[in-house]
């Protein structure tokens, strides 16, 4: 399933380039406080120990350490892991309102085979800026009306795709229908007004047009099991990966009724479902819990969906879904604003969601809720060195992010905007020239 | 049953309507007999007497007597009306009825996109309106009795319902035309008329067949103010040229004007359309500012403004198409408790109108089916309305509105013969409506039938439902008189206005972050009348002081958002590249929810900013969020006015149509070419009042253009300029040119790369209000840096951090932290940045940014530090009162979810029926309004 990324040069650190550097063959950050989330807990002047990739060893100050390791002292900072971005558009698009910069919808509503890591542009100037406010993964998702494509797991440094890419497909994206009678259609710019009557129906052709492909894709699988296929739809295939179970449909659902019907859809089809989005998960939260669906939260600094709603309805909806036992994780659903993850989760905590859950919710969550938790989420041996070292409190505005891992890697955290800092903060003063 | 009483020729009368009718109605004014009388009549007169059993006798269309003691004359017809009462004939207060369609705006069309067509809206194409000069969607010289078509099936419909007299008026455009009173009976259409011309129509919506400008509900409001302001400089010109032709340049003829000069010189009163509160009270400013007599149709929330109309002496025509429930609508959608009260309260309108003293009439609105106009107003009785009030409503108090009290609208001697006889108290349930006179005709209609069907007037549901009859009607008929009880709404929870208010009120034992000065621990602020009194240390209670414990909280001055599109029904005048006339003042929204949010997030003042449609925009509002109060009272008084000017892509992207510029070159063309223009618009100002001074005569003043005047202003520096701008050769181009003029922008609003030339922006003296970490959202966005507000305050810039979002508004505190972060700026000056540093860019900062004695009181209470992430808004204090409180908050959203649940149970039982005020620009509270 992995793409293993080859350690490339002899490059020493002093002049790590910005993308996948070359180091020493390990790396080992020593003197920092380790917030592991995981079972060990907090440990005080932790020791980790990095090679191929992966993270080997995480202990208290006597840890053994290989001899002619590169060492980076991080006494007086604080390691976590590296924030996990489980819903991005990274890579798919770099200036919004361009369109031919972006990759991430296709026309047609019946792409599950389309995968985000196909287009991902691993030069982007988003991926240095939000790597560098401790971000390391993301996974790269398409976006459209119906079965928009699967998202890619990535991390956010590598020269190439290939050396970015964990799993090119971790979920399939639906944007599950929504029944409004009233509204703006962006694809034709025509309002439309309509009775409910005529939306309820339409949703239910789109609903059933669903069930239909998943029953399609069951018979496919079936015919390819005893060899009956005589030419590949590469549609059903890719929605077999569904019906067999091994990829979730993360569902696009912010309302409740979209909530609730996405997750009896789930349940009727036999299939594993995500929430994604989920504004008004908050007044569906008991439902969410009962049927151990997990959530991927957008931004927590957002509007309620109701006027009537509470002013707080979004900043405290992590908190109320933690309270009725919902796994959710937080994500941006964004490209050029990932970079503030941390304080879509920090707002959580404002309101009420403990600090613990709160930064679980952008690391180990959402690696478990997607199935790769044995390989991301925590800083324990065995799993991929996606880590960062700090100042403080990932989660606080003004911590500084100092070192960023990724992959095993010591990335280099330089960036489009920092070179405009410098380069415009370094102009001379006017009256100074000469 | 009733024609055996009749005796005598009266028999054969009868014959001829009931051959004639209801084909036919017209045909009845072929033989009107000479008189006649209705005898043993129950008399309401509508004057307040009541005559229990009387006579009235009719001759040539006039009542000639009418009285207990009245004997009809010798070989009168006469009908013995026993059991019967007879009413003023019924006035319907507004209405398009006898109008042909191309005079009425177009209909709303069920599940389509709805007024786009030119099909009924006999607008054809009308090209597109560059500006006011066009006259765009204005008929003022149409009079509706010029127009009459008496073949109009409502004539009937009506009539069959009680009414005699309908006020007419075309209603297509923003200023349809003028009214007539009209009886609704007639040989031909000019026999309708009673009076014309009654009033000048005014619209603020307009169909889209009307193209260009204005195309925002603020640039209608600045057209219909143009219009007026050119109406009365066009007297003034065309009287002193008349006075002496001989030597002065002849004034251009102008149709829509000479209408209107004519309409002004008879000081017609104008009618005005208004439903809720907000847009009562921005009328009468309107009709203030233009000097004319209003008249309000609509009024469905008058009563929560009642007291004002009445203290105003300003009519109200209440519209009877009580706001209902949409029947397509989703049945799990979550409506809003503003909508769902103003459904509740609606129907006690006119009893809040009659108990404040207010003068009113009734309207049918798009009520199809005239028999509901009755049933509704026993609704408006049953919450309260006396009878006696309603029937005025219906009839004298109309007459007096539009000035046919002396004519028509009682039953007195020598008035006109409309008459309504029915079975029973008009305002009772299941009374009929046996006959109707008008205008001495009788006609005979004992029942109402369903619903009139026409094809394009303002409600044709039920042509466009396929000719059915309009389900609306059986349900609205069933609901009618289910109920006779007294109708009362479901009480209100107090959700608006200050939580708590003192005279005096001291915050004790806080970490006070002045800004301006020192960070106190422990410190109290005194606040008295509104403003801080005392800033320290152990600062005694006076006995009558509310005490707010502060401890554990941090205390910092309001926040302020210098750039914000909260609070307004209107964002974008885009129709042309220099809409100066518009003005978000014009179309301030105090309902909305933003108002309370952004309390929430801290904010005491923001700056109501135009969109960046075009390169220069409309009039600012710098607000204060007094939340519950009017619009009038968010406005905070002092602040310089200003205006918005915008750079780069938004204002050259394609338009439909076309509209210059579409380059940056074109941008700095416009902007400069107004002020060319502005420059001689001045100098014409000054020529004319040297003239005055010198004592010379005739001389025509020059037109007051609304345009130009806030362009004068801004030459002058009573204006500041706000400008939207990304790119830092197109921000050097406009100082340049601010330069050239002899004027400054006072900020850059955005200024993304203003980095990049921070050295000239501080030289210039503009200060720069940006955001934090926003980029890439664009291309001339993608330079972007979140090192900016840093980098231009090292070089001496003057910066703010801004929202541009109701979101973003409510954590501007992080967002100043972020400077912290991004080039290391301190505390205290990223505080500045959202506090002290906004109020110098808006001029306010004598008032407000900090806590310092002498400023008003507007507080900001945190638990946890304000730039942490972690920090909560506790308490929000505008002029010293407490507009937000948490603890307050949590409480009050249980008695809202309450009163809610009890709204929707109460009108799940009511009838549902077309909602027509959907397409309404009611509140866009949920829009996340940015102009980035």
């Amino acid at each position: 399933m992995k793409l293993r990324t080859l350690l490339l040069s002899t490059v020493t650190l002093a002049l790590v380039s910005s993308a996948a550097g070359a180091q020493q063959d390990v790396l080992v950050i020593h003197g920092g406080q380790i917030h592991t989330l995981a079972g060990a807990g907090e440990i005080a002047d932790g020791v980790v120990v990095i090679r191929d990739g992966h993270i080997v060893a995480v202990g208290g100050p006597d840890t053994p350490v290989p001899d002619g390791a590169r060492v980076i002292d991080a006494t007086g900072k604080h390691l976590y892991p590296g924030l996990f971005d489980a819903v991005s558009r990274i890579g798919l698009t770099e200036i919004g309102q361009v369109a031919v910069t972006s990759d991430y919808r296709e026309l047609g509503n019946n792409n599950p085979h389309l995968q985000g890591a196909t287009a991902v542009h691993p030069a982007s100037e988003i991926i240095p800026v939000t790597r560098a406010n401790g971000i390391t993964h993301t996974v790269a998702a398409p976006a459209g009306s119906g079965l928009a494509g699967q998202g890619s797991l990535i991390n956010l440094d590598g020269w190439t795709i290939e050396e970015m890419v964990i799993d090119p497909g971790i979920y399939l994206v639906v944007q599950w229908p929504s029944l409004q009678t009233r509204g703006f259609n962006r694809t034709t710019r025509t309002a439309f007004n309509r009775t409910f009557k005529e939306a309820k129906k339409q949703y239910d052709e789109q609903v059933a047009a669903l069930e239909r492909l998943l029953a399609d894709a069951r018979r496919y699988d079936q015919a390819a099991a005893a060899g009956q296929i005589a030419h590949r739809e590469l549609k059903l295939e890719a929605l077999a990966r569904v019906t067999r179970g091994e990829l979730p449909l993360l569902m696009n659902a912010n309302d409740k009724r979209g909530i609730r019907d996405a997750v009896e859809f789930g349940k009727r089809n036999n299939v594993r479902v995500i929430i994604a989005g989920a504004r008004e998960a908050w007044k569906v939260a008991d439902f969410l819990a009962d049927n151990e669906v997990p959530v991927i939260l957008g931004a927590t600094q957002s509007l309620p969906t109701s006027e009537d709603d509470p002013y707080d309805a979004a900043y405290t909806q992590p908190a109320r879904l933690h309270e009725a036992g919902v796994t959710f994780a937080i994500s941006t659903f964004n490209a050029s604003s990932a970079r503030t993850l941390p304080y879509e989760a920090g707002q959580a905590v404002a309101f009420g969601l403990p600090h613990d859950e709160a930064l679980k919710a952008i690391t180990r969550y959402p690696a478990e809720i997607l199935g790769v938790g044995d390989d991301l989420g925590t800083i324990e041996a065995g799993k991929i060195a996606n880590l960062i070292v700090t100042d403080g409190d990932p989660l606080e505005i003004q911590t500084q992010i100092e070192v960023v891992v990724i992959n095993g890697r010591l990335v280099d955290t330089d960036n489009k905007h920092r070179r405009l800092y410098e380069r415009y903060r370094a102009r001379p003063r006017r009256g100074s020239q000469q | 049953m009733w024609r055996r009483r009749l005796r005598g020729p009266f028999a054969a009368l009868v014959l001829v309507v009931s051959i004639l009718s209801p084909a036919a109605p017209s045909a009845l004014a072929q033989a009107p007999p000479p008189w006649f009388a209705i005898s043993d009549v129950r008399i309401v007169t509508g004057t307040g007497e009541i005559i229990p059993r009387g006579t009235i006798v009719v001759r040539d269309g006039l009542i000639e007597s009418i009285g207990a003691d009245v004997t009809p004359p010798a070989g009168a017809w006469t009908l013995e009306a026993d059991g019967l009462t007879a009413y003023p004939g019924l006035i319907d207060a507004l209405t398009n009825i006898a109008l042909p369609s191309e005079l009425r705006a177009p209909a709303r069309a069920p599940g389509g996109g709805g007024g786009r067509g030119t099909s009924g809206s006999g607008a054809s194409q009308e090209g597109t309106s560059r500006g006011p000069e066009d006259r765009p969607a204005t008929f003022t010289w149409v009079t509706a009795a010029d127009h009459l078509e008496s073949d109009d099936s409502r004539i009937e419909a009506w009539r069959k319902a009680g009414f005699t007299t309908v006020v007419s008026s075309p209603d297509r455009g923003l200023l349809p035309g003028q009214a007539a009173v009209i009886d609704l009976a007639g040989e031909r259409p000019n026999d309708m008329v009673v009076r014309t011309p009654v009033a000048v129509r005014v619209k603020f919506t307009k169909s889209r067949s009307f193209r260009g400008y204005p195309n925002s509900l603020m640039g209608a409001i600045a057209y219909v103010k143009q219009v007026f302001f050119d109406a009365r400089h066009y007297d003034k010109a065309w009287s002193i040229y008349d006075a002496s032709p001989a030597g002065t340049t002849r004034p251009q003829y102008d149709r829509a004007l000479e209408a209107l000069r004519g309409a002004l010189a008879t000081r017609q009163p104008v009618l005005f359309p208004a439903d809720w509160g907000r847009e009562i009270e921005r009328v009468i400013a309107i009709a203030r500012e233009l000097g004319v007599t209003p008249i309000i149709y609509g009024g469905r929330q008058g009563y929560a403004v009642a007291e004002l109309l009445a203290a105003a002496d300003i009519p109200v025509l209440v519209n009877l198409d009580w706001p209902k429930r949409d029947r397509d609508a989703d049945p799990d959608a979550d409506e809003p408790l503003r909508v769902l009260r103003y459904r509740d309260r609606a129907p006690t309108t006119p009893a809040a109108l009659h108990a404040a003293g207010a003068r009113f009439a009734f309207t049918s609105g798009a009520i199809s089916d005239p028999s509901q106009i009755l049933t509704n107003a026993r609704l408006a009785v049953r919450a309260g309305l006396p009878a006696e009030a309603a029937l005025r409503a219906f009839t004298l108090g109309a007459a007096e509105i539009f000035g046919v009290a002396d004519r028509t609208g009682s039953l007195e001697s020598g008035k006109i013969a409309n008459i309504v006889l029915a079975d029973g108290d008009l305002f009772a349930p299941g009374t009929t409506i046996h006959t109707v006179i008008v205008d001495g005709h009788r006609f005979d209609g004992a029942s109402v039938d369903g619903a009139v069907t026409q094809a394009d007037g303002p409600d044709a549901d039920a042509e466009q439902n396929g000719g059915q009859s309009d389900p609306d009607t059986e349900q609205e008929n069933a609901e009618s008189d289910q109920d006779a009880g007294p109708y009362e709404p479901i009480p209100m929870v107090r959700d608006r206005g200050p939580v708590r208010t003192a005279d005096v009120t001291l915050i004790r034992n806080g970490t006070i972050l002045t800004v301006s000065g020192e960070r106190i621990e422990g410190g109290d602020i005194l606040i008295r009348n509104g403003k801080i009194a005392q800033v320290g240390r152990g600062i005694e209670a006076p006995s009558d002081a509310y005490v707010i414990d502060a401890s554990e909280r941090y205390v910092i001055p309001g926040i302020i958002d210098a750039h914000s599109h909260i609070a307004a029904e209107a964002i974008n005048e885009g129709s042309v590249s220099v809409s100066a006339m518009v003005s978000i003042r014009d179309v301030l929204n105090p309902d909305q929810v933003a108002i309370y949010r952004a309390l929430a997030g801290g904010v005491t003042v923001a700056n109501i900013l135009h969109g960046s449609a075009n390169p220069i925009g409309g009039q600012n509002a710098v607000i204060k969020l007094r939340w519950g109060g009017n619009a009038s009272r968010l406005l905070m008084q002092g602040a310089m006015p200003g205006i918005k000017f915008a750079l780069g892509e938004n204002t050259k992207r394609d338009r439909d149509p076309d509209r210059y510029p579409a380059s940056r070159m074109g941008v700095m063309d416009v902007i400069r070419t107004a002020f060319l223009e502005a420059r001689e618009y001045r100098d014409d100002g000054r020529r004319y009042e040297q003239a005055l001074a010198d004592g010379r005569q005739g001389v025509i003043p020059p037109r007051r253009n609304l345009k130009l005047d806030p362009l004068v202003e801004i030459l002058e520096g009573r204006r500041y300029v706000h400008a939207h701008s990304y790119r830092a050769d197109e921000i050097l181009q406009l100082l340049r040119l601010a330069e050239e003029f002899g004027f400054r922008i006072r900020t850059l609003q955005h200024v993304l790369e203003g980095y990049r030339i921070a050295d000239e922006i501080a030289e210039h003296g503009a200060g720069a209000s940006t955001f934090s970490d926003w980029w890439a959202y664009k291309i001339e966005a993608y330079e972007a840096i979140p090192y900016n507000a840093a980098l231009m305050t090292e070089r001496g810039v003057l910066v703010s951090i801004n929202s541009d979002s109701g979101e973003e508004m409510r954590h501007l505190n992080q967002e100043a932290a972020k400077t912290m972060k991004w080039g290391g700026t301190d505390a205290n000056a990223a505080l500045r940045m959202v506090t002290l540093n906004p109020a110098i860019q808006l001029g306010i900062d004598d008032r407000v940014g900090s806590i310092e004695v002498g400023k008003d009181a507007d507080l900001v209470l945190y638990r946890g530090h304000p730039l942490s992430v972690y920090g909560v808004v506790e308490m929000t204090l505008v002029d010293g009162q407490v507009y937000f409180d948490r603890t307050h908050d949590a409480r009050m959203r249980r008695e809202l979810a309450e009163e809610k649940q009890k709204l929707i149970e109460h009108q799940a039982k009511a009838p549902k029926g077309r909602d027509r005020d959907r397409r309404r620009p009611t509140d866009r509270s949920q829009a996340q309004e940015t102009s980035r």
